[in-house]
């Protein structure tokens, strides 16, 4: 939300991942499948961060890993899931049926809303929906307005600036410029809502190959801006690459009991102390086959059969 | 030609659209995704298909991926809706119609994809319902749709949470809400196929090897039979065609057990044909 005018926001991924706290509300870019922040979620976890209050549209390992990490007190997502390919969260099921975090469950326009109250500068905004809904009962921060105009009466919902927002872009300047393919999702939502945007990229370039690629969201919206290649690994980042469905498979079927969580999490995520450790146990063979996606329909096809 | 309940289920769901129809499926919903395009390329040429986490419009993939957000759905779009894009027309009542199913649904059409048992200790917690909760009230119709009818734990007499409102919840009802959406207009599943006249779900066909007393029985809610219930129209080869066509990956049948897969039919052996 406020402009950071720095001209050289280059961190390590372990210094951009130390600018969320402990309890911060933290806005998740991407959505299901395609550019999750995972990096910037695997360093959070090993570095041990706690109570975090999540926000997002629909996500997915993103989520799922921070919660099996402990590291999560509210869940405010609209969707949290592995789709009907894969179904359920597994660790954020376990945690919410035992009742270990709080369910604030959202909806994407209540949050667009809620967002564009942030970015306008006003405490509220209305829906015209949401009544009718027991999504109503987990948010008593809602409440009713009357419009003073044809007397319709809306839920209002409180304006929402995430602590901080973390987001994954293709390219990036040291400025903070960012570049990244639709959908966006809400990515540019939270960058402008946010207290505070911290990016990972794939590859840092000059700001004119990235004025030219085009700019998503603005260096004066980022904090701080880290290199961090196949950062949305198992997701996808395209063109780069294609989402790793067999890894989403394995995970989710090592988190289907908490001891096969933690294995998962001891194996790549604490147990691979950087992210080029984490690259080189996830094998460059799968990784290079990721991004060969667009070599034909066929490979493509291969790749999600 | 024959074909399997799968098959005859999409087509069943693409029937619902009516041609320039501007139609949207949540993700996560493989079977209402394959639909749109079979509806596309058949009856609904003029349709505006806007992709559930994509947000491409009318783009003609090569195959349906097993995820809802991947770039295979943008396929020769030549146009994307931003986020906003989408839900800004989606709740002044720009969309005509969407897809959306439960983990539980009612009589009412109310479904729930948040949690069965009590939402401060789940017995499942389910994924959670994407943008429904708004767009349910403001969509013109709603189709809803289950694979899971038979195994008598979906269609329940009352959502333990819902996430969706169908056309009444103990809120009052759509009118009383100031909602300008119509709700749900049916309720497509692996035995049958409901309407909602005043607002209850009615049954209005069947499948041929379905007996009404087995829906009865999957049923948790009582429901009215329609004086002229039929079995559910047959699918053309056309659309069975553009059916595999579409979705050679057959991402549609992760929605069904394994069982209900070997419901196989043949043209020519049930009801009337529609061709």
């Amino acid at each position: 939300m406020p402009f950071f005018m720095d001209t050289d926001k280059l961190v390590t991924l372990e210094e951009a991942a130390a600018r969320v706290r402990d309890g911060d509300v933290v806005a998740l870019g991407g959505g299901l499948s395609a550019r999750l922040p995972m990096a910037l979620v695997r360093e959070l976890i090993r570095q041990g961060r706690r109570d975090l209050h999540l926000v997002g549209s629909a996500h997915g390992i993103d989520v799922d890993l921070l919660v099996a990490a402990a590291a999560v007190a509210i869940c405010e997502e609209s969707y949290v899931g592995f789709e009907q390919d894969l179904g359920l969260a597994p660790a954020y099921r376990r945690a919410a049926e035992g009742g270990e975090i709080r369910l604030a469950e959202s909806c994407c326009v209540t949050m667009l809303t809620q967002l564009r109250a942030a970015e306008a500068g006003v405490p509220f905004l209305p829906v015209r929906g949401v009544k009718g809904s027991d999504i109503r009962r987990l948010h008593p921060e809602y409440a009713e307005i009357t419009c003073p105009f044809t007397g319709e009466v809306l839920v209002a919902v409180p304006a929402l600036s995430p602590d901080v927002a973390l987001i994954h872009a293709s390219l990036g300047d040291r400025r903070g410029n960012l570049h990244f393919d639709k959908p966006y999702v809400l990515d540019e939502r939270f960058a402008s809502a946010s207290q505070l945007v911290v990016a990972t990229v794939e590859r840092v370039a000059s700001t004119d190959e990235v004025a030219d690629a085009g700019i998503t969201v603005p260096a004066h919206l980022v904090t701080a801006v880290a290199e961090a290649p196949f950062g949305a690994h198992p997701t996808s980042c395209y063109p780069e690459y294609a989402y790793d469905r067999n890894h989403l498979r394995q995970y989710v079927a090592a988190a289907a009991t908490a001891e096969g969580a933690s294995e998962y999490l001891a194996h790549y995520v604490t147990g691979a102390p950087t992210e080029l450790a984490y690259r080189k146990l996830v094998g460059e063979e799968i990784l290079e086959r990721l991004r060969g996606w667009n070599q034909s329909t066929q490979a493509w096809k291969e790749l999600f059969a | 030609m024959t074909f399997t309940i799968d098959e005859w289920f999409v087509v069943t769901l693409a029937r619902t659209i009516k041609d320039r129809e501007a139609v949207f499926h949540g993700f996560g919903s493989p079977c209402a995704q394959v639909a749109m395009h079979v509806a596309r390329h058949t009856h609904a040429r003029d349709m505006l298909l806007v992709e559930g986490a994509t947000y491409a419009v009318n783009p003609e993939p090569e195959f349906i991926p097993p995820t809802g957000n991947d770039l295979a759905l943008q396929h020769r779009a030549v146009y994307q809706m931003r986020f906003e894009e989408f839900f800004d027309a989606a709740i002044r009542g720009d969309i005509d119609r969407m897809f959306l199913s439960g983990g539980q649904i009612d009589a009412w059409g109310n479904t729930n994809v948040t949690a069965v048992g009590p939402i401060e200790r789940p017995k499942v917690k389910l994924g959670g319902g994407g943008g429904g909760c708004n767009l349910a009230a403001t969509i013109k119709n709603l189709t809803l749709w289950t694979t899971r009818h038979g195994s008598g734990r979906t269609l329940v007499e009352e959502c333990d949470f819902v996430t969706d409102m169908g056309h009444r919840t103990k809120d009052g009802t759509r009118t009383q809400l100031g909602f300008t959406g119509g709700g749900p207009e049916w309720l497509v599943t692996e035995l049958g196929v409901f309407d909602f006249p005043e607002g209850r779900a009615r049954l209005r066909q069947t499948y041929p090897d379905v007996t009404l007393d087995q829906i009865k029985d999957a049923t948790g809610f009582a429901f009215e039979v329609a004086g002229d219930l039929k079995h559910v129209p047959l699918p053309s080869p056309a659309e069975l065609a553009a059916l595999r066509s579409v979705d050679p990956l057959g991402v549609r049948r992760q929605e069904f057990s394994s069982t209900e897969l070997r419901r196989v039919y043949e043209h020519g052996s049930g009801a009337s044909c529609a061709c």
